[in-house]
């Protein structure tokens, strides 16, 4: 019955979208892929209230086009368009919680805000596979995070084994409002839309009005199978003007910093050099020109001990860094750093592990019980903390199914943290049905806070219908149950329906 | 296969091939393989056969067992292959190309490449004649049983009507066909070739005067061309790597070899299995422990994983629709306060501290500014203020905490709940501002900071005006 409903109901989708498209021939290629997740669950504060109800409702709606160009030739030029709305709607916020007056106010939160996720033009291999360009709102993935922005992209690939790539635009910011979750800014901020409220209210909830120009280029080496480098910088500049301190002036007034500002401008470097026999090297290092750190690196090298058993350490350092305009980068004096074992082994092309093991280590700048003031205490006087840390994953295929394995160990002076899943996925019918479940036991203290350790145990049980009715349409209808027991939060139980449509043709 | 007519009389063969049959029934009761049974029928039917003079090893009267096993399998008298006979690429444990892109075979002849190269001087297209002009890799190269007629005696011009060679062994049916029985409804058992999914064009190849050798190995030293003899991607790049400009037609993009879909990324899904990178392509083998590893291989060659994934493959996580259960497994919501004290790094990935966790923080009360803040019932979330702010700096104080990971203590606290104490007292805080009075202690500057102010200040006087007033005489040091 369920079954029958969800191919009726794809079935209208396809007839209202598939249909439409195949009105008339044509060279380009048309996807519309569309997701539907519906979230039922509560978070409780741990003070016992306020019970936060979940009531997630987020849609996406991606609209893309192939091969827009008028010719199509192997290795010719391709243009496409490619774009993404996200509909993110959560109606159990309580309107309170969005009215600056009220005592509830939460600054930054909207109920059903629409954004669009990326919307661009990609042109490749023009002029002879010199030319490629974006233009729109797109990501840019590299050494220095997952950004996007609103511009234009220019890549020029040359013979020579490089390539050049240079971009201009406004970064992007807001992200997923629901949350006020920025995911592309700098941190260290939360900007918004500061209306309706009084200037002292919430005056770390930053101003934001005008765009951020941001602009950056790169340097990679291109074709050469065995070695990518990739250099790059980027600039963002702030240009809201944006209060400046909490406090009153000495004559009672609010300070407001103006003008173009650093937001963040960075270097990054990344290089992998692999052998196929032998085995290879990785790393990446970001340099921070605003704070003048050295903000990450990581460096990791790979022995292919055979075609089935990768050995590997890596040393991975992060300092955190953020937002010219935020206050936190003076706080952040020295980074962790973590050395890490690890070995992948491939038993069959069925079955595989993987297990990893190493140490997070930070070291305070100085004698710890002075090391707030300037003099340079020596680097004996160093206090060190020490976090220890482990995985062990295995997955195996079968024909219609998967069974995997995740465990984790994390202990230090956090606390810790122990436990792992086990997920199993099966196929029916040809894969017309197919099922979840996931078994999970986890244990962790909390050394701050020694009452919210507790061992919780969960499980997951699922379910879809994957009615490909249609050639060129793909379509699943899931449900997932989790029940999630333990003594802080007693029984927690969560709902998740989704419904994914995709047409290519 | 020779199909008779019905009430036909069965050729003399017939009688040497039970006879056959009851020789290998012995042998079999004395430990043969199964396989060899076919061997001992073929045996049989030689011995009663002329043979020409040019194949006077294949087809003497009683050939010995050992003889009669060549053509099995890829090494030479059932050795393993030596590496150097290998495809380029190979390595020593692969066992063979990927299955997504070579389906496995059911290789139901005997063939030995190396006595028709080597010993009768054949060349690789007197058989695969075809891989002269194919230009797709769906063609099958394999060459019709007519091809073997000439030498062997059998005629398979119409294949409903093959006829043996009675007078030869190398001309029975069990010959090359393996498991073949007459009495067994008289039928050979299929040859299962899938089509490999993936693009090739032969043609191009021999046009560059490229050899078959240097994608399929040195097959002339084997015997059966297995699934091992077929090309592995990493001897395809010793050719198909230079970029786009410079390549011609050997460009090394994925989508140069694989197969795609019509939105132009690579097809990854196949009924042989899913494909994959290799471990060592690009050391991004997609092993258990992916999802730990992905950021270094991403950071560095995006464009790379562009070919088979698409900005919807990075949003999903990182731009967040639904917990991905992987990275925030269980009760993750009463677990991630250990996690984002443990490993700021993996948080920062996805989450920013003072929108997305400030925001949710400030709604279920757990800040120290916010709704909820300053409710009695609240509690301490902190330890104690004895340890956590007037004891000695141990990991337990906030400071070892803020200058070990301020992303964790920023996810609750505004810039306000710091300036109260750092900024100076001239902007309204308690703290003596930089650098720190004797006893104050409230200076949060790292060492160092002073040879670094002053491009800061230039660069963004924002958050210096948030402890220090414009004439403050550090500021103006700053300057």
């Amino acid at each position: 019955m369920v079954a029958k409903l969800t191919r009726t109901l794809l079935i209208g989708l396809a007839l209202g979208s598939g249909v439409g498209l195949a009105s008339e021939a044509r060279a380009y290629q048309t996807e519309i892929d569309a997701t539907l997740d519906a979230q039922f669950y509560s978070l409780q504060s741990p003070y016992g209230s306020p019970l936060v109800q979940r009531r997630r409702y987020t849609q996406t709606l991606a609209l893309n086009l192939y091969d827009i160009q008028t010719d199509r030739r192997p290795f010719g030029p391709t243009l496409s368009f490619k774009s993404r709305l996200r509909l993110d709607s959560d109606f159990g916020q309580r309107p309170e919680e969005r009215n600056p007056d009220s005592a509830s106010y939460v600054p930054g939160l909207v109920e059903a805000p629409v954004d669009v996720m990326y919307a661009f033009l990609d042109g490749q291999r023009y002029l002879d596979g010199y030319l490629g360009f974006r233009l729109g709102r797109q990501y840019v993935v590299d050494s220095l995070g997952f950004w996007s922005f609103d511009g234009a992209e220019v890549l020029i690939t040359t013979p020579a084994y490089l390539a050049f790539e240079a971009y201009v635009g406004f970064e992007q910011r807001g992200g997923l409002p629901m949350l006020s979750g920025s995911r592309f800014e700098a941190g260290g901020v939360s900007r918004g839309d500061r209306s309706g409220l009084s200037f002292g209210q919430s005056p770390s909830f930053l101003q934001e009005s005008k765009l951020a120009p941001a602009y950056g280029f790169a340097i990679e080496s291109s074709g050469v199978q065995f070695l990518h480098s990739r250099f790059s910088y980027r600039k963002v500049i702030n240009r809201d003007a944006v209060l400046v301190s909490p406090f009153l002036d000495n004559g009672g007034g609010l300070t407001y910093a103006l003008g173009d500002r650093t937001s963040s401008e960075r270097l990054g470097y990344s290089l992998r050099a692999d052998k196929a026999d032998l085995g290879a090297v990785l790393g990446s290092i970001v340099y921070d020109l605003y704070n003048r750190r050295v903000s990450q690196y990581n460096v990791g090298l790979d022995w292919f001990a055979s075609d089935r058993a990768v050995i590997g350490a890596s040393v991975d350092y992060f300092l955190p860094t953020f937002d010219g305009d935020s206050i936190f980068n003076w706080f952040a004096h020295r980074a962790t750093t973590s050395g890490t074992l690890r070995a992948d082994l491939a038993f069959s092309r069925q079955f595989e592990l993987a297990a990893s093991g190493g140490v997070r280590m930070f070291t305070t700048e100085g004698d710890p019980a002075t090391y707030a003031a300037s003099s340079a205490p020596g680097p004996s006087q160093d206090g060190r903390s020490f976090d220890y840390l482990g995985t062990l994953g295995g997955r195996y295929r079968f024909w219609d199914g998967s069974l995997a394995l995740n465990t984790m160990a994390e202990a230090g002076n956090a606390g810790h943290r122990y436990g792992g899943d086990l997920t199993g996925r099966k196929q029916f019918d040809g894969g017309y049905y197919d099922s979840l479940a996931v078994l999970s036991l986890y244990d962790w203290e909390d050394a701050l806070r020694p009452d919210r350790g507790a061992t919780s145990f969960s499980y997951v049980l699922g379910g879809g219908i994957n009615p490909n009715f249609l050639s060129f349409s793909r379509g699943r209808l899931g449900v997932e149950w989790e029940h999630t027991m333990n003594h802080l939060v007693g029984q927690r139980y969560r709902m998740l329906a989704t419904l994914n449509f995709s047409v290519l043709r | 296969m020779i199909p008779r007519a019905k009430g036909e009389a069965r050729p003399e063969s017939f009688w040497l091939l039970v006879f056959g049959c009851l020789s290998a029934l012995c042998l079999a009761l004395c430990g043969q393989s199964p396989l060899a049974h076919a061997e001992v029928a073929a045996v049989a039917s030689a011995s009663a056969s002329a043979e020409p003079a040019e194949h006077a090893e294949a087809v003497s009267p009683a050939p010995s067992m050992a003889r009669l096993t060549h053509g099995l399998s890829a090494g030479v008298d059932g050795q393993a292959v030596p590496e150097s006979d290998r495809p380029p690429g190979a390595l020593p444990d692969d066992n063979g190309p990927s299955p997504a892109v070579f389906p496995t075979q059911d290789l139901t002849i005997r063939f030995n490449h190396r006595r028709h190269v080597k010993d009768l001087k054949l060349s690789c297209t007197s058989c695969h004649e075809k891989a002269r002009s194919s230009r797709q890799a769906a063609d099958s190269l394999l060459p019709k049983g007519t091809r073997c007629d000439a030498c062997h005696g059998s005629d398979h011009r119409d294949l409903m009507q093959v006829r043996a060679d009675p007078q030869a062994a190398i001309g029975q049916c069990a010959y090359c066909h393996l498991g073949y029985s007459s009495s067994a409804g008289n039928r050979v058992a299929p040859l299962s070739l899938p089509k490999p999914n993936l693009r090739f064009d032969h043609a191009l190849h021999v046009s560059r005067n490229i050899g078959c050798a240097q994608c399929h190995g040195a097959v002339e030293n084997l015997e059966l061309a297995t699934r091992d003899q077929l090309p592995r991607m990493r001897g395809c790049l010793n050719c198909h790597q230079a970029p786009d400009p410079a390549a011609g037609r050997a460009r090394s993009q994925c989508r140069t070899c694989h197969l795609t879909d019509p939105n132009g990324l690579i097809k990854v899904s196949f009924a042989s299995g899913p494909l994959s990178p290799p471990s060592w392509l690009h050391d991004a083998g997609h092993g258990p422990d992916w999802i730990e590893r992905h950021k270094v291989v991403a950071g560095n060659d995006s464009r790379f994983c562009a070919n088979c994934h698409t900005e919807k493959s990075c949003a999903d996580c990182h731009d967040g629709r639904v917990r991905p259960r992987q990275v925030h497994p269980n009760d993750w919501i009463s677990m991630h306060p250990v996690a984002a004290r443990e490993n700021q790094l993996k948080c920062a990935s996805c989450h920013r501290d003072q929108s997305f966790c400030l925001t949710c923080h400030q709604r279920v009360g757990v800040t120290m500014s916010g709704p909820f803040a300053n409710l009695v019932e609240r509690g301490r979330f902190h330890p104690a203020k004895s340890e956590w702010t007037d004891g000695p700096r141990t990991p337990r104080h906030h400071a070892w905490e803020a200058e070990r990971n301020i992303s964790a203590c920023v996810s609750c606290h505004v810039e306000r709940d710091c300036a109260i104490c750092h900024a100076t007292a001239a902007r309204g805080g308690r703290g003596s501002g930089f650098p720190a009075g004797p006893g104050q202690g409230s200076d949060p500057h790292p060492i160092g900071f002073r040879s670094r102010c002053a491009s800061a200040l230039r660069q963004n006087a924002r958050p210096c005006l948030v402890c220090h007033t414009p004439d403050d005489p550090n500021l103006l040091d700053c300057r």
